[in-house]
């Protein structure tokens, strides 16, 4: 019987049938899945389908296409980051240090804890907006979510209560039902996808910025690469993040284009503008009738919530990533001041300033949005760096193409910005 | 110099902690500020920027060997010969003139700027990975010499100030040089420069957590370096998923090695958390012996006996001497834990009774092994029993380990305490018991 090792280990692999080589597929999927998605259902948060609203309140179909360049963007960066993780086994803010030295380590550091902080804003402006439709002020709202999430993440809860974030983030998808029962102008909305037309004013263009500023946020670079990082992903699992990441973006893509539909048919056609969560819930009328607000209110504390444990805690990872001592939730805080310091400015800084008093949310949730285009702009510089970094890389090196078509959303976001505040200042 | 602390301490006390600081600060140069100075001639002329210092990799406080000058376009070698005075401001040159000869990566040097500095380092000593926030040299007789590595953030921070600010050496947590094991990359690959004694000194444990925080290159390299017992061991101390990510990340014979020498249960834990054809492949290529061993442990349901339990049971024949007993205990030299007992069989192959090493020393050495058999009888459970079972099992008795029997009461496991802590700690009954892993999701 010679070669008997071979012929069971042959018999093994028969035996397991096909039903079950597909089902292990599947699982092996399910254990990729899940940075791609939550990275993509938080972007949209409240940030995200806030900035949307005004999109298609404003501007009715004509700027649609601006969310289909942030979706092909967000595949193209979201993917890089996530092979960067993958490869290097380092997260993004020490991989710029090492490769470009401290300024440029201290430039990005900065760049995504403001960042951070500006979306982390916008989250609580969330959450204040949402219970504000249930009347519940901001006041009491903010603080004690802040202080929820802080327990909860700190002492290691998050887990098990994310897959109910995730699940409230998800009313959102009634956007697909109240887009299609509003009866939108589907022409307009198909041309108004592909179509580049753009008004030249300093509003359409602030929200075409936020747009792009929202849909391929900072923070959403930093987290997809420390995920890959932290599971200890090889690139044998390459295929399967690049599915998770894109079914990610196009999930994002298409929440997006029914939040802009839904408001462009029922607000833009009636002159409606967005001036606080409920005008904005009005959206979501045709589907919910009377229960719009209130499910409006639901998925934006939801969606918050989520964002808002993440946001922290990815910041306090990216800081200690930086500082070369990698620190975790088991840490003390004497033994990872660095870590624990960066979570709590997060938090605090954050809540703080929507508590501020006479501001509004609006403003807050797209002005955010704004900041994060403008300080995406060297991160995503030196990630396409990294990306043609042999050394770094090696055989997964972005070729020449690639390379070229992330220049090009840099280009893209760089005269976004430019002309936003060339106009600015033109009057 | 081991490790300069700013302590919190009488006004008094820091102020002269602060002016020794100033001293032996005013003695270093940091590397990250000499970067882009100027290199000039001895009557001051300017030849080029400094760009790169290049030290040999030799044990204590390495040599400057030379310097990579930027004139032009063009990366020059300039030999610490050459060399008159070295600043912070900048570098001069013994005469006005000096061979340019291009730049070549030679093996036992490394490039301070291009491999050393914001890169991850081991701390040795502080059993922790570090990044180089800077390079400080001092002079050591006529030499410039590597002497420590400054890993504070607020020095990285410090690179960052514009002008003179940014260049001056602000040792705040200085590491001496000696207890430090860099990564080079001489070869185009990152491999460990002249492996530090002190590697082998750390404990498996340290060693995992170095593991577990390094880039992939570099864990890679530090496993390269280590022999497979002691790599074998910081596995067996790695978190599974963590651990599951390096064996994905070796080549198959590396990771069949290394499993092998593994405590068997702990490997199959390691191997459930692969895709099959992962498994399947680490598989082949290990001792048809381990590997067989392994399968059947991986056959059994990951949250029952079976699954925590591993498979390194001594079994005596009641017949048979204290002698042999022994003898067969000493034989289980190379099992990854040292067995408490033997088991003892009948001629069936049956479990008969337990009896431990400490009792088999007190007896002459030609006593029938049959003639120790007696109350108290071991408590067996089959490898289906689940993990509640098992640990009532082990605290009603008070035991260190239990043995595991099949349907024939034949012993084909065991099961240590530490082990059922370990499953405890990674099967907690409830989510929130979930252990924080300290990941980002």
């Amino acid at each position: 019987m010679e070669g008997l090792g071979l012929v069971s280990a042959g018999v093994d692999r028969v035996g397991i049938g096909r039903r079950r080589l597909v089902l292990m597929q599947l699982a092996a999927l399910g254990a990729v899945v899940g940075p791609g998605l939550i990275a993509g259902l938080s972007d949209d948060d409240p940030a995200g389908i806030t900035t949307y609203s005004v999109l298609g309140a404003s501007y009715g179909y004509t700027l649609l296409w601006v969310l289909t360049v942030s979706t092909v963007a967000l595949i193209l960066f979201q993917d890089l980051g996530a092979r960067i993780g993958v490869v290097t086994g380092q997260g993004l803010a020490g991989l710029i240090r090492q490769r470009y030295g401290a300024r440029a380590g201290v430039t990005s550091i900065a760049a995504l804890f403001l960042a951070n902080v500006g979306t982390s804003a916008a989250e609580f402006a969330g959450i204040a907006a949402g219970c504000q439709i249930f009347h519940i002020p901001r006041y009491v709202s903010v603080p004690v979510t802040a202080v929820l999430v802080s327990v909860l993440v700190l002492r290691g809860g998050f887990r098990g209560i994310e897959r109910v974030l995730l699940a409230l983030s998800a009313v959102f998808l009634a956007y697909v039902g109240a887009g299609i029962l509003a009866q939108p102008d589907w022409g307009a909305a198909a041309r108004g996808l592909v179509v580049p037309n753009l008004p030249m004013t300093r509003d359409a263009i602030y929200i075409c910025t936020a747009t792009l500023g929202t849909t391929l946020a900072p923070w959403g670079l930093a987290f997809i690469q420390s995920y890959a990082v932290d599971k200890k992903l090889s690139p044998h699992h390459l295929r399967l993040l690049r599915i998770d990441v894109v079914t990610g973006a196009v999930l994002t893509g298409v929440i997006g284009f029914f939040v802009v539909v839904a408001c462009a048919a029922r607000l833009h056609a009636r002159g409606v503008s967005i001036t606080d969560a409920s005008s904005a819930a009005a959206a979501l009328e045709p589907l919910a009738g009377r229960l719009a607000g209130a499910l409006f209110g639901v998925g934006l504390v939801g969606a918050a919530l989520l964002a808002a444990s993440i946001l922290p805690l990815s910041t306090a990872y990216a800081v200690s990533d930086i500082s070369g001592r990698p620190a975790a939730l088991d840490d003390t805080w004497r033994e990872a001041p660095l870590f624990y310091g960066s979570f709590a400015v997060v938090t605090v800084v954050g809540a703080g300033l929507v508590l501020l008093p006479g501001v509004s949310l609006v403003p807050i949730l797209v002005g955010t949005q704004v900041l994060n285009a403008v300080l995406l702009l060297p991160l995503l510089a030196y990630m396409s760096g990294i990306a043609r970094d042999r050394n770094l890389m090696g055989a997964f090196v972005a070729p020449r193409a690639v390379a070229a078509s992330y220049w090009v959303v840099i280009v893209l976001v760089a005269a976004c910005i430019i002309a936003m505040l060339a106009l600015t200042v033109g009057g | 110099m081991a490790r300069l602390r700013v302590a919190r301490a009488t006004p008094a006390a820091s102020a002269g902690r602060a002016r020794a600081r100033q001293v032996f600060a005013g003695s270093l140069v940091s590397v990250a500020g000499l970067v882009g100075r100027p290199v000039q001639d001895t009557e001051g002329r300017f030849l080029g920027r400094l760009d790169d210092v290049v030290v040999r990799t030799e044990p204590g406080y390495p040599r400057v060997a030379g310097f990579v000058v930027r004139i032009g376009q063009r990366r020059s070698w300039l030999h610490a010969e050459d060399v008159q005075g070295l600043d912070q401001s900048a570098l001069s040159l013994l005469g006005t003139r000096f061979d340019l000869t291009d730049v070549t990566r030679r093996p036992g040097e490394v490039q301070l700027k291009g491999d050393i500095l914001d890169h991850q380092l081991l701390d040795i000593d502080g059993v922790r990975v570090v990044r180089a926030s800077d390079l400080y040299l001092a002079r050591i007789s006529t030499w410039w010499h590597l002497v420590g590595v400054d890993v504070s953030w607020l020095t990285f921070l410090r690179r960052s100030l514009p002008g003179v600010r940014g260049r001056r050496p602000s040792p705040a947590q200085v590491v001496d040089w000696t207890s430090v094991q860099p990564f080079d990359v001489t070869t185009g690959r990152v491999h460990l420069t002249a492996t530090h004694a002190g590697l082998k000194r750390l404990r498996a444990a340290e060693l995992a957590d170095l593991l577990e925080d390094l880039g992939r290159a570099e864990r890679r390299a530090l496993l390269e370096t280590l022999d497979t017992d002691t790599a074998a061991d910081a596995l067996e101390e790695m978190q599974p998923e963590e651990l599951a990510g390096l064996l994905r990340d070796a080549p198959a014979e590396q990771a069949a090695e290394l499993l092998a020498e593994m405590e068997r249960d702990e490997a199959a834990e390691a191997l459930r958390d692969l895709d099959e054809p992962e498994r399947a492949e680490i598989l082949t290529s290990m001792p048809s012996e381990a590997a067989d061993e392994l399968r059947r442990l991986l056959a059994y349901e990951e949250d029952t006996t079976g699954g925590v339990m591993t498979t390194e049971v001594v079994a005596v024949h009641e017949d048979e001497t204290v002698g042999a007993a022994i003898a067969a205990l000493r034989g289980a030299d190379g099992f990854p834990v040292f067995p408490t007992g033997v088991a003892v069989v009948d001629a069936h192959g049956r479990l008969v009774d337990e009896v431990s090493a400490t009792e088999l020393l007190g007896e002459p050495l030609e006593r029938i092994v049959g003639e120790l058999v007696g109350p108290p009888f071991p408590v067996t459970l089959s490898p289906d029993a689940d993990l509640d079972e098992l640990v009532e099992v082990i605290t009603d008795n008070r035991g260190m380990s239990v043995i595991v029997v099949d349907d024939e009461h034949r012993p084909i496991g065991r099961v240590q305490a530490d082990d059922v802590i370990d499953a405890l700690v990674s099967h907690p009954r409830w989510p929130w018991q979930q252990r924080w892993k300290g990941s980002v999701s």
